[in-house]
Order: structure tokens, then C-alpha cells, then sequence
């Protein structure tokens, strides 16, 4: 794959084509990629890049952020998040802590940081006190996280695991009947760690094209060009666009990681619901560093169902790539990074997030509106 | 302003920064003298064109590649002046310093911001020192007033026309990746060097150029913010070519690894200039004719047609260029 970014945008316009194709991504890194280069404006109009399930703090259950804040105000700890989580709200009453960082304002010894590595270390200089980590993310942060429980820990050191698995939403997508997607663009750096093959059953099961990609636009443009040359062709196969650093097999010492440290378990997405096999669990052998086992559960059984975003709030269907993040009533008005209602606006994988830092702001009702009047 | 308590973001120069000055600074401060979106005002003193600016300097570390919080005390006040045409004359300081600063690391900041001003041919008049308790502050910060004084005629922004070019005098980005690597959060390593400088020779050159409307130093926020300023001065949209931009290589490779862009990174040795569309050739010569000028690039125009600042992407496609929310990298300057 030696062609640049521009000879594969010149053969995407090349390639005939009948109707419109929805390209779906599953990863924060794409979008930001496409949204910075101004793909879709390069891109031919029949074209349609939709994100999907791609960014761990967005569908971080609603009830796991809430434990961790009640964690870090009622337990004598210090409580480690990765930066992104700190602003993610939760829907209690204004008086109390909606967020990490509102709790940390009210007290609590919370810290972000960018590494696992970092977990230790704040261990490590804190002998004396309980370290929680609050480890929530895909398969590419809960490697690191399995490694480091795997070769050991600091006694005083427990995780808070929020851990999900990327496949298994795309798969339920899939099986609901309306993927809302026509091609797949499979995350590359998911598949470095777990191999290729995992997005197999996305072409043999679904009859839909695939191909991993990085995060270049190089690489993105073939994927896209592989998947519309598939549906042209009608020949489906699951292609690797990212052949630098996906190898089949992917990483064996990290799967073999989180094979140890690690059980897989259906597990809940924040406005979505429960989705089998899709989240990861910590083996019984460490119980000790279990913060769900060593500490009492804040959990609030009315806080577990599905529809846990805060009203107007349409976080889940922008996850689910069913609408557009502008689509959303509150994006750009209610809703915006400093003062954020759903996790999308937060996270800097969320597609909200994105399409806001990247300029793409103007809301759809408004651009309805305009094409009526123009 | 809907916040209730200063934040972070509200120093970053983008649009938080922009409200709080407006809402608080200007609202109270307001004086037919004082025009807070002036890099440097002229104050009216028998006819001449004496101009006056200020300038704070909170940068962590104190020391980093390229330069230090006293070199820079002095660049960002005078390239204040030296932008908006004039030439520095005269700087006052203002040291707020930690308890337990070590004396060592004082001497060499005030020995090189001495050595900065000697350079540019300006001179340190007035002074004051004040002690912070251990904890109250980042070790040192300073302030600088300075003076100077212009000949020539600046149109300004007023005067920007449709269709006028946009030229930048460098590389953007280098001191904030800079000053990002000597903090060591990241556990990356370069030999990024700032770009802290003097913008004087640049802008006296180019005062010498008869199309040229306006010019500013990309500081806090970067081109972006800049262009930002510019649209909503004028009213009129900012084009931009990404492929014609200069950023080093390895500016470029940071910035891809954690996510920041260029275009809202901080420079200290770095002019923008507006130019007349027929002039612009002109001037990207005589800018790269001096040392200081030899990566300057035409880099966008101005375009009543479009009403945001427009990045067109090196692939072809497009994106608007937001004015700056949340900072990326805090206290650089």
C-alpha cells in the first residue's frame, strides 16, 4: 500500500457507483482523522461516513461513573481516572456531584492521569493509602491494564474496571436488522491488539465489506476505497489497510494478558443496554485488587437500566451511528464542551466532541431550515 | 460569561479569554485611550505616536528550549509594538517571585531578558519587585509595560479588504510544542527549539511595503485565533490553504500523537501580515530575504464570501477553524 492519500481519494472518484453507501467507523480516532481532514467535503456526495460505536467514555454505564464518585466522597482513597472520564456527568440532582471533577472540588483526592503506569506510580509514593483506579475503555487501554495486574501491583492498588469489548456493538448492530451501515471500517488499533479476525463475522456472517485501518488518512481512504470496490464488485472480504502494525493473530502477550488477568461477561453500554460477551470482568485470582470486592457498593439498583442519559439527550443513538451528532436537539445549544449533558461532548473519541472541535456545528434543523428558505 | 469561577480556559486567549476581558476588564477599565484589542495603543502626547502596551508572563518551566520567562518578558511586549508598527523604546518590570526560588536561576532569567532588551535596542526604566509565599505562586512570574514609538502610517484592521492575502513569517507551533516537551508530562523527548524572538526586523520591513493593512503576532491560540480576530473584526470570512502552511516535521509528529493542532498552537516569533493582494509577492520576498523570514509563506486570503474561517484540507476537503474553547496547553506564555 505505497499510493497516497490523494491517488486513493482520485480512485475513490473513479469507482462508478448506483446509490448512496453508509461507511460506519467504530473508533474515536477515525472520526477525528475524517473530521479534521474534511473528508467528508473531499469525499464524492454519494458517499456517507457515519461514526458508531468508537469512544469507551461515552458508553461508560451511567451507574459505574456514579460508584466511582461515591467512592472517592465517602471512602478514605485516592481515586485515578483517565483525564476524559473526570467531566462525565451522571444524572443526579444539582446539590450533589455529577461528575469526578465536581467531586474533587467537593474534596475528594482524585487524579487524573494519562497511563496506567501512572496508577502505580501514585501507588507506589502513597504507601499508606487505597489507590483506586477507575479503568474504564476498550480492548487497546485493558491490555495495559491486564498487563500490569498480571505482573503485579502495589497491595494498596485496586481497579474499578469499566472495560468493553469493541466487536460485540457492532455485531448487535448487525443482528438488529438495521445496521444502518452498508460497509465497515474496522479499528486498527483494536485489531493490532486482538488481531484481525475478530471482524471476520462481519463479512462471512453479514454479507458486509470490511477493512481495518490506522489512523492516517492514507490508510482510511484505502479501507474506504476496498469497501466500495467490494459492494461494486459484490465479492465481500475482509481487508487490512493497516498492514504496518495489524498482523494476523494480532498481539499474543497482550491477549494472553488479558486471558489471565481478565473473564469476558455481558456487560451494560450506556444508553444502549446490556450487550452479550462485550464486557471484561476480573478473574477471581485478583479479588485482592478487585475495588468492587474491597470496598462497599455504592451501586443504586434504580440507577441500572438502560435509558441513562439525561433528557433530550441523544448520546446513544450518535454511539449507535443512528443519527448524526447535529442531529441531536441539544448539540451546539444546551450541549457543548464547557458545559456538557451527554458523555459524546465530553470525550475527545466522542463523535460530538469531534464534529464540535472540528467546526461542524451548525445544527441540521438549522441547515433544514436554510435549504427551505435558499 | 455564564461561569462563575475563573478557569483555566479563561487564559488561553480564545474565546473565554475574550469574554472575561470584554465582560470584566473592558466594561470597568473603558477609556477613550484604551482599546482592548490592540496588541499596543497610541497615546496621544503632543501630536506624536507614542505607543503603549502590557504583558504578563506565567510560562512553566521557567527555562526552556529556545528561551526563558525573561527573554520571553521581553519579546511578547515588544513584538506587541513591533506589530502594531512601532519601534520599542522603553520597558517596565514587574517580578512577582516565589519564596524559596533559587537565586542562581533568577540571575540567569534577569541576565538573559537584559541581554534580550540590549539586543533590540530597548531599555528596562522602571521596575518593582514583589515576594510570594512558598505556594502562592509558580516560582516567577513577571510583567512588562512597554513604550515605543511609530513613524509610519498602519491602516489596521478596519482597512482589510476582500481578497487581501495572508502571510505568516514562519513555522507555526514550535514554542508551544516547546514548551509542552520541557514540561516532560508525556514522556516524549525533542529538540523542539521555540521560536521566541524579535519580530521587529520583519515588521519594519514590512511597514516599508504600502499595501500592507495589519499585522499580529500568533501567540496565545495561534493562526487560528488570529484569523478568528480578524473574522469577526471585518465581518468577512478567512480562507486557508493547509498544504502552503509551514510547520516543522517534528512539530507536526507531536502534534499527531496527542491530538493538538497546529493552527491553535502558540508562536513567539511569528508575524502575520494582511497585505493588498497586489503587494503580497512583494513582502513574502522581503520577508524571506531576512533570516527571520525564511520559511514566511502566503498562506489564505481574506473571502466576503464565506462567513467562518476556512481550512481547506491538504486532501481537498475542508473544515472551519472554530475560535479556540478549550486550551490545549496551558500557561506557555
Amino acid at each position: 500500500m505505497t499510493a497516497t492519500a490523494a491517488q486513493w481519494l482520485d480512485r475513490i472518484h473513479a469507482l462508478p457507483h448506483s446509490g448512496r453507501v453508509k461507511i460506519m467507523n467504530v473508533c474515536g480516532g477515525h472520526e477525528r482523522s475524517i473530521t479534521m481532514a474534511g473528508l467528508r467535503k473531499a469525499l464524492p456526495a454519494y458517499i456517507e461516513l457515519v461514526p458508531g460505536p468508537g469512544c469507551p467514555v461515552c458508553i461508560c454505564p451511567e451507574e459505574d461513573v456514579f460508584e466511582a464518585i461515591q467512592l472517592a466522597l465517602n471512602e478514605d482513597i485516592i481515586l485515578v481516572a483517565f483525564g476524559d472520564m473526570l467531566r462525565v456527568p451522571v444524572n443526579v440532582k444539582k446539590t450533589r456531584a455529577r461528575t469526578l471533577e465536581q467531586a474533587k472540588a467537593q474534596g475528594a483526592d482524585i487524579r487524573p492521569i494519562a497511563s496506567p503506569t501512572e496508577a502505580v506510580s501514585i501507588a507506589t509514593a502513597n504507601p499508606d493509602k487505597p489507590v483506586v483506579f477507575f479503568a474504564a475503555g476498550f480492548e487497546t487501554t485493558t491490555a495495559p491494564v491486564a498487563a500490569m495486574m498480571v505482573e503485579g501491583v502495589p497491595d494498596n492498588l485496586s481497579v474499578l474496571l469499566s472495560a468493553r469489548l469493541t466487536w460485540p456493538a457492532v455485531a448487535m448492530l448487525l443482528e438488529s436488522g438495521t445496521p444502518g451501515f452498508d460497509a465497515l471500517i474496522a479499528p486498527g488499533h483494536v485489531a493490532t491488539v486482538m488481531g484481525p479476525e475478530e471482524w471476520q463475522f462481519v463479512v462471512d456472517k453479514h454479507n458486509i465489506p470490511a477493512a481495518v485501518a490506522g489512523f492516517g488518512t492514507d490508510s482510511l481512504l484505502a479501507a474506504m476505497y476496498s469497501t466500495l470496490r467490494q459492494l461494486n464488485e459484490a465479492r465481500y472480504f475482509l481487508d487490512n489497510c493497516y498492514p504496518q502494525l495489524v498482523r494476523p493473530g494480532g498481539n499474543k502477550s497482550a491477549q494472553a494478558h488479558l486471558n489471565k488477568a481478565m473473564n469476558v461477561m455481558d456487560a451494560n453500554w450506556r444508553g444502549v443496554g446490556v450487550i452479550p460477551s462485550s464486557g471484561y470482568l476480573l478473574d477471581e485470582a485478583y479479588s485482592r485488587h478487585d475495588a468492587r470486592k474491597l470496598f462497599p457498593s455504592y451501586a443504586e439498583d434504580a440507577r441500572k437500566r438502560a435509558g441513562e442519559m439525561p433528557p433530550g439527550c441523544d448520546c446513544a443513538q450518535v454511539v449507535l451511528g443512528k443519527i448524526y451528532p447535529n442531529e441531536c436537539r441539544l448539540f451546539g445549544v444546551a450541549c457543548k464542551p464547557r458545559n456538557p449533558i451527554g458523555p459524546c461532548m465530553v470525550s475527545d473519541e466522542g463523535a460530538c466532541r469531534i464534529w464540535w472541535s472540528g467546526g461542524m456545528r451548525e445544527p441540521v434543523a438549522a441547515k433544514q431550515r436554510k435549504a427551505a428558505v435558499s | 460569561m455564564q461561569d462563575t469561577h475563573i478557569s483555566l480556559a479563561h487564559g488561553n486567549g480564545g474565546r473565554y479569554m475574550r469574554e472575561l476581558i470584554d465582560e470584566i476588564f473592558a466594561r470597568h477599565l473603558a477609556n477613550p485611550d484604551l482599546d482592548v484589542h490592540a496588541d499596543a495603543v497610541p497615546i496621544d502626547i503632543n501630536g506624536g505616536e507614542v505607543l503603549f502596551t502590557t504583558d504578563g508572563f506565567t510560562v512553566q518551566p521557567l527555562e526552556f528550549p529556545g528561551g526563558n520567562i525573561g527573554s520571553l518578558a521581553v519579546h511578547g511586549t515588544t513584538n506587541d509594538l513591533a506589530v502594531a508598527g512601532a519601534i520599542p523604546k522603553y520597558l517596565s518590570l514587574n517580578a512577582f517571585i516565589e519564596e524559596g526560588l533559587e537565586i542562581a536561576l533568577l540571575e540567569r532569567i534577569i541576565k538573559s531578558l537584559a541581554q534580550t532588551a540590549a539586543a533590540i535596542g530597548v531599555k528596562v526604566v522602571a521596575g518593582d519587585t514583589k515576594v510570594l509565599r512558598r505556594g502562592e505562586g509558580g516560582g516567577l512570574y513577571l510583567a512588562t509595560t512597554g513604550v515605543g514609538i511609530r513613524s509610519g502610517h498602519l491602516p489596521g484592521m478596519g482597512n482589510i479588504k476582500n481578497g487581501d492575502a495572508i502571510i505568516v513569517s514562519g513555522p507555526v507551533g514550535d514554542h508551544g510544542i516547546a514548551v509542552m516537551l520541557a514540561r516532560e508530562e508525556f514522556g516524549l523527548r525533542g529538540d523542539i527549539q521555540s521560536d521566541a524572538a524579535s519580530v521587529l526586523n520583519l515588521t519594519q520591513a514590512a511597514m516599508q511595503h504600502e499595501g500592507l493593512r495589519f499585522m499580529r503576532d500568533p501567540t496565545r491560540g495561534g493562526l487560528a485565533t488570529v484569523c478568528s480576530e480578524l473574522h469577526r473584526a471585518t465581518g468577512m470570512g478567512v480562507r486557508l490553504t493547509q498544504a502552503s502552511l509551514p510547520v516543522r516535521d517534528p512539530v507536526q509528529s507531536v502534534c499527531d500523537m496527542l491530538g493538538y493542532d497546529p493552527m491553535y498552537l502558540a508562536c513567539e516569533g511569528r508575524v502575520v501580515a494582511v497585505v493588498k493582494p497586489s503587494e503580497a509577492q512583494h513582502l513574502l520576498e522581503t520577508w524571506r530575504s531576512l533570516e527571520e523570514g525564511q520559511d514566511a509563506a502566503i498562506i489564505g486570503h481574506v473571502d466576503s464570501n464565506i462567513q467562518h474561517v476556512l481550512l481547506e484540507t491538504e486532501i481537498g476537503g475542508e473544515r472551519i477553524l472554530e475560535e479556540l474553547e478549550d486550551d490545549p496547553l496551558p500557561r506557555i506564555c
